[in-house]
């Protein structure tokens, strides 16, 4: 896995509380990206088994909204990514201060 | 506020197409995904003016269009150059019947400005001649693969020879679209 800037950004939002699950434009806002970018790679973390994503139930809080598609990482997806995360943080150490931080506009 | 069901319909619109690149059920399913988003990004309080919400919407389907197309590739990114068509020999009857096409529209234009010298018979052509423009870039834009040319090249003769350089990209530049399944209707 080839941790570019996009990728670590989704990852740091996903790691800011694992057991959340997030829905697209939640994770547009948090990490930033455009839609055009999200989605392509949350395909590609979840064909590599580090997403899962799962259907809102039907029956939810709704008030006429349809049904959302949530993503989560699964226990593997987030080992990889805080190795990912911790490795890409040894190799450049002036990104560290913000590394703790995962809020939206703390990306470089 | 009349604003936003229309950006919503224009953006399901979208997104509705996109997915028709994708094969069957998956194209469905990430229909009512991509669609289950607009209502969050066309009611989100941290944007503070509708109008702002619905380019967002906008921006949100454009992205989507981008990312299926993406999707639609078996292989994921590259494009499949393999699976290119067998060229066929330069199609010179295309060619020669979009030039003929040309000349008579130039010689129906010069025609009538002949006709009626005080008339401004160019003001009805000049919008046509832009929409035809659009037309073809947009459909350059929307194609997967051309030939001859890159899209960049078939974009600046597009635009540089108005009429003719669009009528030589629809003749010889465009490739026939040979779908592998027939698109699903989300």
């Amino acid at each position: 896995m080839k941790l570019t800037g996009p990728l670590e950004r989704v990852l740091r939002v996903f790691l800011a509380d694992p057991s959340a699950r997030r829905y697209g434009y939640d994770l547009m806002k948090a990490a930033r990206l455009p839609s055009g970018t999200l989605y392509p790679m949350l395909a590609r973390l979840h064909d590599q088994g580090l997403v899962t994503s799962e259907w809102e139930p039907s029956s939810g809080d709704a008030g006429g909204r349809p049904p959302r598609k949530y993503y989560q990482l699964t226990g593997e997806g987030i080992r990889v990514a805080r190795l990912e995360l911790a490795q890409a943080a040894d190799a450049a150490p002036r990104a560290v201060p913000g590394t703790a931080r995962p809020l939206p506009g703390s990306a470089p | 506020m009349t604003r936003p069901p229309q950006a919503q319909r224009v953006a399901e619109h979208l997104i509705a197409r996109a997915c028709r690149r994708l094969p069957g059920e998956a194209g469905n399913e990430r229909y009512r995904e991509w669609a289950a988003e607009l209502p969050a990004i066309l009611s989100d309080s941290d944007v503070s003016s509708g109008m702002r919400r619905s380019a967002r919407a906008l921006r949100y389907a454009a992205g989507i269009s981008r990312c299926a197309r993406r999707l639609g590739r078996p292989g994921g990114r590259p494009e499949p150059q393999a699976s290119l068509p067998a060229r066929p020999g330069f199609p010179v009857r295309r060619v020669v019947t979009g030039v003929a096409i040309y000349l008579s529209v130039v010689g129906l234009v010069a025609g009538l400005a002949a006709a009626w010298p005080g008339r401004p018979v160019l003001v009805p052509v000049l919008p046509a001649a832009a929409c035809f423009a659009a037309f073809c870039l947009a459909d350059l834009a929307r194609a997967r693969q051309v030939r001859y040319l890159p899209k960049w090249g078939w974009a600046i003769v597009c635009l540089i020879q108005i009429p003719l350089g669009g009528i030589m990209y629809l003749a010889a530049g465009k490739v026939p679209a040979a779908r592998p399944e027939p698109p699903a209707q989300p």
